[in-house]
């Protein structure tokens, strides 16, 4: 019985039904399944055949917009639950942000839902991010990774800058640094002295987790 | 100033056979569109609005606001670099919400970006409150001056002004996943959209273009590019779209709109998923907005495609003749690459796509930061290795390193030295 309601939830997120997932995960709290397993067997689920989906070049960008909506609006549902289950030991804290002077977020969005999903404590700390913000998030916070996030080939250049003000602030050697956005690359993560670069959503929530040791 | 008529009739006799002359950058180019080939594989000039920033060192808050600075950078800039055409474009995407009231943020060093988490357009009853643009608002006289002054000082038959096209313009007006959504999930709110667009927005800009005496006005359409939208989705909402503006532009302006640029490019970035079914679609879609029928590629991670693909498709659907192929160069492959790995690259791309003619180079938007040297190097690389006949066994052809004045240096004596070096003075 649980299965088949798994299975709903994962069909309606895979297929970017937003709103009958937002019912299913709703009746599954209410039918007192578990949140994490709501979590790891519906919503993650879903989320995750539509990602092999697109690999498989039969899911494009508006699909997978669509199964982002379900897969945000199931962890909206889920997330006051989750907040309050013992959830086994947390992967690190991760702070997160879109670089100042940018307010591009969907690809942010994605990694933040997936790093969540993974089991890091993610402080998102939005978008137009200025470089004193993050350096205070790093000394309030202390978390394990630091991930900055750019979409145009003007702003992602601040990166380098705020990488070089953690090296200055004596804060650099007790945080990963991660890049990613459209315009950046590997050489580019390589040249801003980055830790890893992630290529998309999914990548860069591997690489943390490769970061980690996860 | 040389005559842009009688360089384009040199550049189609050129191109037919008749090879008399040294032809200009524009000749080379309508050589290669309308006939074979001209003296040398042409190099265009590319989107180059952030990278020309950089060079040149000038403030981004003068730049995106002063028509006359960013037009006589970029001429200054695409000179330098010895390009045979100019492409003069500003943040594009970004006058027509902007003056309809959407919120931006604007910054000294980056072009102004919209603000897309308070979108103009959050619900469908937005699109009732948002009136017809007023031409006078926010920087619509900037562009409209931009594209005056292309023609006077770059004239030709892609001089004109530019424009956000429908699609991109939903898009900045309430972002993209709600804008897909409307496409995917409700057609008449989609369609309201379109026409919101159309009629609203673009329009008004449109006529006021002309009224300045723009003929010509180009629109960029990033997000149409896949795999933002699938070729499907150009083909059922962008390519009608287009053919609406154009149709309506020619008819009550006497102007050519052309709107969808970009569309259907195939920019896709992970290599295991490169799907020659799926780009071949993509180009068709690609080439239903194209004034021209052309093989494209434009933002692409074309560094890691097989670009027997593009020559293939050019020659499938060029009906016995091969279609003219603008062939891009990575703007991230061009800012990340040594220069003996762009020579490379020209190199294959010339060989594969360059023998039999009709191939033009270009760069797929120049990153703020490329290192001056590597687009000097594409371009001379091009020029040495693309001259015709092109030589049996290129490896064999050694490109020496450009030589190239520093640009300040070479500025001095340029025309634009004034404009440029005042635009820096706090």
């Amino acid at each position: 019985m649980s299965d088949e309601k798994y299975q709903a939830i994962s069909k309606a997120v895979t297929e970017g039904e937003d709103i009958q997932t937002g019912e299913l995960v709703k009746a599954a709290l209410d039918a007192s399944l578990p949140p994490l397993e709501i979590l790891q067997k519906g919503v993650v689920d879903g989320i995750t055949k539509a990602g092999e989906l697109w690999k498989a070049n039969q899911y494009f960008l508006p699909d997978v917009i669509l199964s982002a909506d379900a897969f945000k609006v199931g962890m909206e549902v889920l997330d006051p639950e989750l907040k309050n289950t013992q959830t086994g030991p947390s992967r690190g804290k991760y702070i997160i942000g879109v670089v100042e002077g940018d307010m591009h977020d969907l690809g942010k969005s994605l990694v933040v839902a997936l790093l969540t999903s993974a089991g890091f404590e993610v402080v998102d700390l939005g978008i137009d991010v200025p470089m004193d913000k993050f350096v205070e998030a790093v000394k309030t916070h202390q978390p394990t990774i630091v991930g900055l996030g750019a979409y145009m080939t003007t702003t992602m250049l601040i990166m380098k800058d705020i990488i070089k003000e953690l090296s200055n602030q004596g804060l650099r050697n007790n945080v990963k640094v991660m890049v990613g956005g459209v315009p950046t690359s590997q050489e580019f993560s390589d040249e801003v002295g980055a830790d890893a670069w992630g290529r998309d959503a999914l990548d860069a929530m591997q690489k943390a987790l490769t970061l980690v040791g996860g | 100033m040389a005559n842009p008529n009688l360089e384009m009739l040199h550049g189609m006799l050129y191109g037919k056979g008749l090879r008399f002359g040294q032809p200009s950058g524009l000749a080379r180019v309508i050589a290669a569109m309308t006939g074979d080939h001209a003296d040398v594989v042409p190099f265009q000039g590319p989107q180059i609005h952030d990278h020309a920033m950089t060079v040149a060192k000038v403030p981004a808050r003068k730049y995106y606001w002063d028509a006359d600075l960013l037009v006589d950078v970029h001429l200054a800039v695409c000179r330098w670099y010895t390009f045979d055409s100019v492409t003069v474009i500003a943040d594009a995407y970004n006058l027509e919400v902007e003056a309809l009231g959407a919120k931006m943020i604007y910054s000294d060093y980056a072009m102004p970006t919209v603000d897309v988490s308070d979108p103009l357009i959050k619900s469908p009853s937005d699109l009732e409150k948002i009136g017809p643009l007023d031409p006078s608002k926010g920087r619509i006289p900037y562009g409209i001056h931009a594209g005056q002054l292309c023609i006077q000082k770059a004239p030709g038959p892609f001089a004109g002004g530019f424009f956000c096209s429908p699609w991109s313009l939903i898009c900045q007006a309430m972002g993209y996943p709600k804008a897909v959504r409307a496409l995917k999930r409700d057609r008449a709110f989609a369609q309201a959209l379109f026409d919101w667009a159309e009629n609203q927005a673009i329009w008004p800009y449109m006529a006021a273009l002309r009224k300045a005496g723009v003929k010509n006005a180009n629109g960029a359409d990033a997000w149409a590019a896949f795999p933002e939208l699938t070729p499907e989705l150009v083909i059922e909402w962008v390519v009608p779209s287009a053919q609406r503006l154009r149709e309506r532009g020619k008819k009550e302006l006497g102007m050519t709109i052309s709107a969808g640029t970009a569309a259907g490019d195939y920019c896709e970035e992970d290599v295991t998923k490169f799907n020659k079914e799926v780009m071949f679609k993509c180009w068709d879609a690609a080439a239903m907005t194209f004034p021209l029928k052309i093989a494209f590629s434009g933002m692409g991670r074309t560094q890691e495609w097989d670009m027997r693909w593009l020559q293939e498709y050019a020659i499938k659907k060029g009906e016995g003749k091969k279609l003219p192929i603008m062939a891009s160069m990575n703007g991230r492959f061009m800012r990340d690459s040594t220069p003996e790995q762009i020579v490379a690259k020209v190199q294959e791309y010339i060989d594969i796509m360059g023998r039999d003619g009709r191939l033009l180079l270009w760069i797929g938007n120049v990153p703020a930061d490329t290192p001056p040297i590597n687009v000097h190097t594409a371009v001379k690389a091009t020029r040495v290795l693309g001259k015709y006949p092109i030589a049996k066994d290129l490896t064999k052809i050694i490109v020496e390193p450009p030589q190239f004045k520093p640009f300040d240096e070479w500025l001095k004596d340029q025309p634009e030295a004034d404009i440029i070096f005042k635009a820096r003075e706090k």
